[in-house]
């Protein structure tokens, strides 16, 4: 999976973003939010706990046969009049799109989101072959305008706050300086792309579902940009990774009960739109890419990230994506679905540790994917690669010496409760590192140890 | 090797355990559907008119019209004051399109739509302000049920559409009408 950026360490990255303390809390307010919305919506669903059980067993069974389905969604696509094609990393995928865009001489394109585009670079490869892209989602319009890649998998212009997002629409579409009211901001937005819809030659879009029986790919916007997009002009495409089959309509109809309850709370996006072939004198196609999905398939536990359907829930409720940001991730999709997907790409080591193993990613799944597992095996495979970050390789060691030794960690324990009572915090803060920055000294317990206060209340009762 | 045989062999490799395909035994909640269906279309900006016959469309079709609006009729027995040209691309100054959706789903306010009720595919995304007209007695519980009843043919588009088009990408902020329609109304006819 791509990474982006150069390579800083999550923990690096992150305490730039902290220095505004203000729009941490506006960011973990934000997304927290969202959490808040896809609760009522779960909670209003009383078959909610049956729904992700079938998701997740839906998607197993997919990925566990996905040759044979693949293989019935290709031979569908082709009764159906759709092309396949297949791309086995970005760099392929890349050049299939710009040969059927080249092939028809098409100039314009229009996009909507996909995170998979994102991930094998295809806007800056297409511009520098002369053809305008354009992202059509109002958030991916906003960052697309902003030179930003996305900081979210759902809503990726979170990060940017009206006025900014007036500032630049002011500069780069000509909106009215100073504006920041949303609904003013979204009506210049529609305006223009627009224009931009009408003059496209070819229209490309990212898949929700692929439907194995029918031959058929389903996408769900909010907004309508995909289908304004592909039902314009001649020339369709979508890009999916292979993880994107589910097996019938059944399979669908599940996924599309819990997709948008789990991202915004909505019952289901306003546009759930199947296309099971091209329009009258249109051609359609699909490209399926690998791009490094296969690989993590070769592992049991880390083949179950690729039972996530990208609701964004998971980043929603993490406590470190919310008060870090999707840019601090190194990584093109951030929280924890981001670190299940990349961190065997991550050379700083340090994505496996944007973590604090509370396990809410996996409690909000939609289709159970266990990321909290899922991390902490990646930590696993990182410290057997003898790779662990910023010098914990070090110190770890003679951690796990201390607490393995009885006597040892009594002492060092004790020590430090009495240190902790009688030594002023501006001396014993240092001894916390990290830790302490923002938080107060714990007070020691008056009990003493915890296993003192044990044996005296509990033992033997 | 191709890049097909590729993955395919990579996936030989995988030996994923087999999960057995589920089956969906969720019972449909068919109580007060009309209740559910009302509720669900309005949280997601949607407007229900419950009507006994089309003529009652037909009355709000003509005040629209009277107010000077641009309308696409592809209901049958109802009239617009606008044909649809050859190129779809002349629709984006529509004031209003109406089609026949062939089901409506409760839980989320959703009714199914597809081309060959549109005419050309963007109608119902292209226009300003879109309204359907679909049978109260199609109207089931959940998308599972719908699904059973909704088949798409070989080369076609078909969409389940829930309210108008909508974004919150600034703030969070729900605006309503980002490309799609703008409004969109269902009349249920009994
Ligand atoms: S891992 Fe689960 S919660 Fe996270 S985006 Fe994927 S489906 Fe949603």
């Amino acid at each position: 999976m791509a990474l982006i950026g150069g390579i800083e360490s999550h923990a690096s990255a992150a305490e730039k973003f902290n220095r505004d303390v203000d729009r941490v809390n506006w960011h973990d307010k934000a997304l927290w939010n969202l959490r808040h919305k896809r609760d009522l919506a779960a909670e209003s669903q009383p078959e909610w706990e049956d729904l992700k059980q079938l998701g997740s067993e839906y998607k197993l069974h997919t990925l566990a046969n996905l040759k044979h389905y693949l293989t019935e969604f290709e031979a569908n696509c082709k009764k159906n009049g759709i092309v396949v094609h297949w791309a086995k990393d970005g760099k392929e995928h890349n050049e299939i799109v710009h040969s059927i865009l080249a092939k028809h001489n098409v100039k314009n394109l229009v996009k909507s989101k996909s995170m998979l585009t994102e991930e094998c670079h295809l806007n800056p490869y297409l511009i520098e072959r002369g053809i305008d892209v354009i992202d059509t989602d109002l958030g991916e319009r906003i960052i697309q305008l902003n030179e930003q890649p996305p900081s979210h998998i759902v809503v990726p212009a979170i990060h940017l706050k009206k006025e900014e997002v007036g500032e630049l629409f002011h500069r780069k579409i000509g909106s009215e300086k100073g504006a920041s009211c949303p609904t003013y901001l979204t009506k210049q937005a529609r305006a223009h792309l627009r224009q931009k819809f009408l003059e496209a030659d070819a229209g490309l879009t990212g898949v929700n579902m692929a439907v194995a029986s029918e031959g058929a790919v389903a996408i769900a916007t909010n907004e309508g940009n995909a289908d304004m997009g592909v039902n314009l002009p001649k020339v369709q495409i979508h890009c999916m990774g292979i993880d994107k089959i589910v097996p019938n309509m059944d399979a669908a109809s599940v996924l599309s009960r819990t997709l948008a309850r789990n991202a915004t709370g909505q019952p289901i996006t306003s546009y759930t739109t199947f296309y099971k072939g091209p329009k009258e004198g249109g051609e359609m196609h699909v490209v399926l890419v690998d791009n490094g999905r296969t690989k993590l398939f070769q592992d049991e536990l880390l083949a179950e990230a690729y039972k996530c359907i990208r609701c964004g829930g998971c980043l929603n409720t993490c406590p470190v994506y919310r008060r870090s940001s999707g840019f601090s991730y190194n990584a093109l999709i951030p929280g924890p679905i981001g670190i299940a997907v990349s961190a065997g790409d991550d050379e700083t080591h340090s994505l496996a540790w944007a973590c604090s193993l509370c396990g809410s990613c996996t409690q909000v799944c939609p289709t159970k994917v266990p990321l909290d597992k899922i991390i902490f095996k990646w930590r696993r495979i990182h410290s057997e690669q003898g790779k662990l970050p910023y010098g914990k390789n070090g110190y770890m060691p003679w951690v796990g010496k201390f607490m393995a030794n009885e006597t040892m960690l009594n002492l060092g324990m004790a020590s430090a409760r009495t240190a902790l009572r009688i030594l002023p915090d501006a001396l014993m803060k240092p001894f916390g590192m990290d830790w302490t920055k923002h938080r107060e000294l714990p007070k020691a317990p008056k009990t003493g140890s915890f296993e003192a206060w044990f044996k005296k209340n509990r033992e033997n009762k | 090797m191709s890049s097909r045989d590729a993955i395919f062999a990579a996936l030989d490799k995988c030996n994923l355990p087999d999960a057995p395909m589920p089956s969906i035994t969720i019972e449909p909640n068919n109580e007060d559907l009309m209740g559910q269906y009302e509720a669900n279309l309005t949280k997601v900006g949607g407007t229900l008119v419950r009507v006994k016959e089309l003529s009652e469309v037909q009355a709000h079709l003509d005040k629209a019209m009277a107010d000077g609006q641009s309308v696409v009729c592809r209901v049958e027995g109802l009239n617009g004051n606008r044909e649809l040209d050859a190129k779809p691309h002349t629709l984006q100054d529509l004031d209003l399109a109406l089609i026949d959706a062939e089901a409506a789903v409760a839980e989320n306010g959703a009714v199914f739509v597809r081309e060959t009720a549109s005419g050309h595919r963007v109608l119902p995304y292209i226009t300003e302000n879109l309204a359907v007209v679909v049978k109260a007695d199609t109207l089931v519980a959940n998308m599972h049920e719908v699904v059973k009843n909704v088949k798409l043919e070989s080369g076609q588009h078909g969409a389940f559409i829930a309210g108008p088009s909508k974004t919150a990408d600034i703030e969070q902020a729900l605006v309503i009408g980002a490309h799609g329609a703008c409004s969109m109304t269902v009349y249920m006819l009994d």
